[in-house]
């Protein structure tokens, strides 16, 4: 499997904080790649650096084998590399489609009389989004009145849709319930099934583990390593994402306040 | 999101329940003011007859026009999230500017171009201040509030500082002097005088227009509710010929006779037939319905017969009404009148302390609640006695009976209906006809025993028409099966119709209002004048409209006002869009403020100032949110309307306008209710 981004040592500072350093990983093609730190390990630079909104400052980051430096996110997504943010996804105001196809819609007609293929637009969106499994009732109505996960959905359909080779997702379950996550987690699956590299950005280990083919956990801006799925059991997973000796304290403190709980 | 009435889903979802044509035009963001504007239409043609009459109308389409203008660009940049301050100052300023460019006298001789220069050149000046409000704005990452009423203020310094400095003067006048006036006066000054057009055809144009108009306009509402019939009905087709054949010759029969009898007999001919060709039409196409067994439930039965014993109340409190009787209701010695209003307010006072003093005991906020509740109730029953005793007249009390009757008459009908739709809905027809007869009794009643004439026909012919609608919406719905599926063509055919039907109404309209008659020539009517800004603003009106819905541009406006964040990230470029809408907005106020100075010839430096939130309230009243992102420059141009009656009704009615503001409050406050109203009712049924 051919890798579709390399990280060779990036780094990236703002003034004199060191926000990310020495990060290598790897994303392949038709694999979730899932980046996994606590609240300040650099997660935000991570996806801002791959995503175009920043540049790094260190080290090289490959596309395909070219070294890239990406200016906007319009370069990015022009690149095949696509976020999907948890908040600032969607106009809630908007109806589906017009969300689904915001920035590129089809248009019908020569300048200056040139409209948008509305009819085509609503099929393509309602088609596109029954591909990936997701069933939306009507493309018409506004997004605000979609749940969380159905957001998520649609934002994840329209990165597959407009051809990303890389779909970075952005905590995309930590605002939700146990049920909205699990059906973030089947179209973030359903999206590597059709052969796109995966970023899944967490800090929660048991989301990421089910879903994800490689691991790479991040600690205080520096990466703690990657690890293929078959060389990482779940329980050490959650204990290296904990900051694993810490936790093994804090526990061993638990149990010795007379509490039985603590187990991970 | 601007077209939702007309599209048809591609793909039917069978979880997506029908909704009705009632309850898909209701999502519509402009809804709210079309209804409000009808509403204050009628209103302002029942105190002041010339706002029927194209007298009274066009000038207030003048107003409507300017302000229109500006109201719908203004609503294009508020869906993009941001307002403009300077767009009232701009138009007077972009319009001086021209005159300014044109004129070749004064202290520094002035630059004495032709028009054909000095219009580009100001279209110019034009983009570029609307390109320094956006760019000042997406630059600073300041509020536009603050960055354009900052250029509000410079404007207001350039219109005066340049006048004077120039022509010395704060009067700029005369655009007419410029070279190439001629030519450029078309474009932006023309009129239509509709003295100067006969047209003896006309009134067979109007009624065919506004005839044929119903009738298809009729026929989509039957294609949107209605099953439709595997095989048509010819004979449904005969008698829906049959009976427009009797409309048009019940009219025939009314302009053939006069006085009341040959009214009242053309009025029956045309009622009957009107009645025959709708249910022709229905039956010609619509899948008719098995009546079934009819069963009226009890509470019905109760509540609409209470409904009509209260009309019945209200006709008997009206009765031998006499308008000019003065007469006071109660004979109070004068002596008396006073210590009454005190002890009735009191004694309200002191009651309502034995219900509620027990809150007094409670902490602060509950005493300061319970004490203002109690003085309130005391005040009010004060004020109550005080009013009876003095103001009322027999007349009045009888009045206000009468309507408080008929109208709790009415509510129970309405709740009775539905009580009975519940049940089936050859129950819910059955009362709405009842309804439609009490109508009839109240039109009839009110002819009778009302005062003035004009009141007495315009409400005795309005009565009689609601009856009808009614009558005809519960036999059609007792007689066909209504649609409960989507059906794409069905509904593809209706919105055509509804267009057509509008198109026809609007140009039989049209044509009465363009054209003159021998006749009245002869009669003396008032001079009615068209002119070229209402092209403009139904033009400018019908760009934004198109714009908003149909174009990337219009995907892009409401993005940048409904999250510029998600809008940027996704790859619209949010800033040249914002840009591109104060510079919209600036090219309006060009062309406001040349089709001012072309109509008023001169323009005085103050012109437009203050006119910003007028367009910002015709926007919000039109539907569009005060905080972006949803909005419709259709309504926009409807709210400009609205404020155009307003200024304009107020004067026709003879009221004392230094009113006029506090109506405009009102409006624009039920207006926003109305709207958020809508919006929720909307969520809902989406």
């Amino acid at each position: 499997m051919s890798s579709l981004i390399e990280l060779d040592n990036l780094g990236k500072f703002y003034g004199n904080i060191i926000a990310l350093q020495g990060v290598t990983t790897e994303v392949h093609a038709g694999e979730v790649t899932c980046v996994l730190g606590d609240n300040g390990a650099g997660k935000s630079t991570f996806i801002k650096v791959l995503a175009g909104v920043h540049q790094h400052d260190e080290g090289e980051m490959r596309l395909e084998g070219e070294a890239m430096k990406f200016n906007s996110p319009r370069e990015a997504l022009d690149r095949g590399i696509a976020a999907v943010y948890q908040d600032l996804a969607m106009v809630p105001l908007m109806s589906v489609w017009r969300n689904f196809f915001l920035g590129a819609e089809p248009t019908k007609g020569a300048w200056p009389l040139r409209w948008v293929d509305k009819k085509e637009a609503k099929s393509v969106a309602k088609a596109e989004m029954a591909k990936m499994g997701i069933d939306i009732r009507d493309t018409e109505q506004p997004v605000g009145t979609l749940s969380g996960g159905e957001r998520q959905s649609v934002a994840i359909a329209r990165a597959v849709h407009f051809g990303a080779k890389v779909l970075i997702l952005d905590e995309p379950t930590s605002a939700l319930g146990v049920k909205q996550s699990g059906v973030v987690l089947k179209y973030t699956l359903a999206a590597r099934d059709r052969g796109l590299g995966v970023i899944f950005i967490t800090h929660n280990p048991h989301h990421a583990y089910p879903v994800g083919d490689r691991f790479m956990i991040l600690n205080r801006g520096k990466s703690m390593g990657n690890f293929a799925k078959d060389e990482l059991p779940r329980d050490e997973l959650v204990r290296m994402m904990a900051g694993g000796a810490e936790l093994d304290q804090l526990t061993h403190e638990l149990e010795s306040a007379g509490g039985s709980g603590g187990g991970a | 999101m601007s077209d939702a009435t007309v599209a048809v889903a591609p793909a039917d979802d069978e979880r997506l329940a029908y909704r009705g044509v009632f309850q898909r035009l209701l999502v519509r963001p402009e809804i709210g003011a079309i209804i409000g504007a009808a509403a204050i239409w009628a209103f302002f043609w029942a105190v002041a007859r010339e706002f029927g009459k194209a007298g009274g109308i066009l000038p207030v389409l003048a107003v409507a026009s300017t302000l229109g203008i500006m109201a719908v660009a203004v609503s294009l940049l508020m869906i993009g999230g941001e307002f403009d301050l300077s767009s009232g100052a701009a138009t007077g300023t972009l319009g001086i500017v021209t005159i300014l460019l044109v004129k070749d006298v004064g202290e520094l001789g002035g630059a004495g171009l032709s028009l054909f220069i000095a219009i580009p050149l100001s279209l110019v000046v034009a983009l570029s201040l609307g390109w320094f409000n956006g760019t000042m704005v997406e630059r600073t990452g300041l509020p536009s509030f603050i960055v354009t009423l900052a250029t509000f203020f410079m404007l207001r310094g350039f219109k005066l500082g340049f006048s004077k400095l120039i022509i010395d003067n704060i009067t700029v006048g005369r655009i007419d002097e410029g070279h190439g006036y001629d030519f450029w006066v078309k474009i932006f000054g023309s009129t239509w005088v509709r003295n100067d057009h006969q047209f003896e055809a006309r009134d067979a144009v109007y009624t065919v227009g506004i005839l044929g108009g119903i009738t298809v306009l009729v026929l989509a509402f039957y294609e949107f509710n209605y099953l439709r019939k595997e095989r048509f009905n010819s004979a449904g087709l005969a008698s829906f010929v049959a009976g427009l054949g009797g409309v048009i010759a019940g009219i025939a029969v009314m302009h053939g006779t006069d006085g009341t009898g040959g009214n009242l007999a053309a009025g029956v001919i045309i009622g009957l037939s009107g009645v025959i060709a709708v249910f022709g039409l229905a039956v010609w196409r619509y899948e008719p319905r098995s009546l079934g067994a009819l069963s009226l439930p009890s509470d019905v039965v109760l509540t609409a017969g209470g409904g009509l014993a209260l009309i019945a109340a209200g006709f008997l409190c009206a009765w031998q009404f006499d308008v000019n009787s003065q007469e006071s209701v109660l004979d109070v010695a004068s002596a008396l009148r006073w210590p009454l209003v005190v002890v009735g307010g009191g004694l309200a006072g002191l009651i309502m302390f034995k219900k509620r003093g027990a809150q007094i005991s409670g902490d602060t906020q509950q005493q300061i609640q319970g004490i203002v509740r109690i003085s309130t109730v005391a005040l009010g029953t004060a004020f109550g006695i005080y009013a009876f005793m003095f103001m009322t007249t027999e007349q009045g009390l009888r009045a206000i009976l009468f309507a408080a009757f008929v109208m709790a008459g009415f509510v129970l009908m309405a709740m009775a209906s539905t009580h009975a739709g519940r049940s089936s809905a050859t129950a819910k027809s059955i009362v709405q006809l009842v309804t439609s007869v009490a109508v009839v009794a109240l039109a009839f009643f009110i002819q009778g025993q009302s005062g003035t004439p004009k009141f007495r026909t315009e409400v005795f012919t309005i009565l009689l028409v609601v009856a009808m609608i009614i009558a005809g919406w519960a036999l059609t719905n007792a007689c066909f099966t209504a649609r409960r599926a989507t059906d794409a063509h069905a509904d593809q055919l209706g919105s055509r119709l509804a267009i057509g039907g509008l198109v026809a109404i609007f140009v039989g309209l049209g044509i009465k209002l363009l054209f003159t008659t021998d006749a009245e020539i002869l009669a003396g009517i008032p001079r009615a004048q068209f002119r070229v800004e209402f092209l403009w603003f139904a033009g400018v009106t019908a760009l934004a409209t198109f714009v908003l819905g149909r174009t990337k541009f219009g995907s892009w406006i409401f993005a940048v006002g409904g999250n510029k964040d998600a809008a940027r990230q996704i790859g619209v470029p949010a800033a040249r869009t914002k840009t591109q809408l104060f510079m919209i907005v600036s090219v309006a106020a060009w062309l406001v403020g040349l089709l001012l100075a072309f109509r008023l010839n001169t323009l005085q430096s103050g012109t437009g100032n203050g006119l910003e939130f007028e367009y910002i309230i015709a926007a919000v009243v039109g539907g569009t949110f005060l905080t972006g992102g949803y909005g419709s420059a259709f309504g926009a141009s409807i709210g400009a309307f609205i404020m155009a009656m307003s200024k304009q009704g107020i004067p026709a009615a003879r009221w004392n306008s230094d009113w006029r503001f506090a109506f405009l409050g009102l409006i624009l406050l039920a207006a926003v209710i109305a709207n958020n109203f809508i919006r929720t009712k909307a969520e809902e049924s989406r």
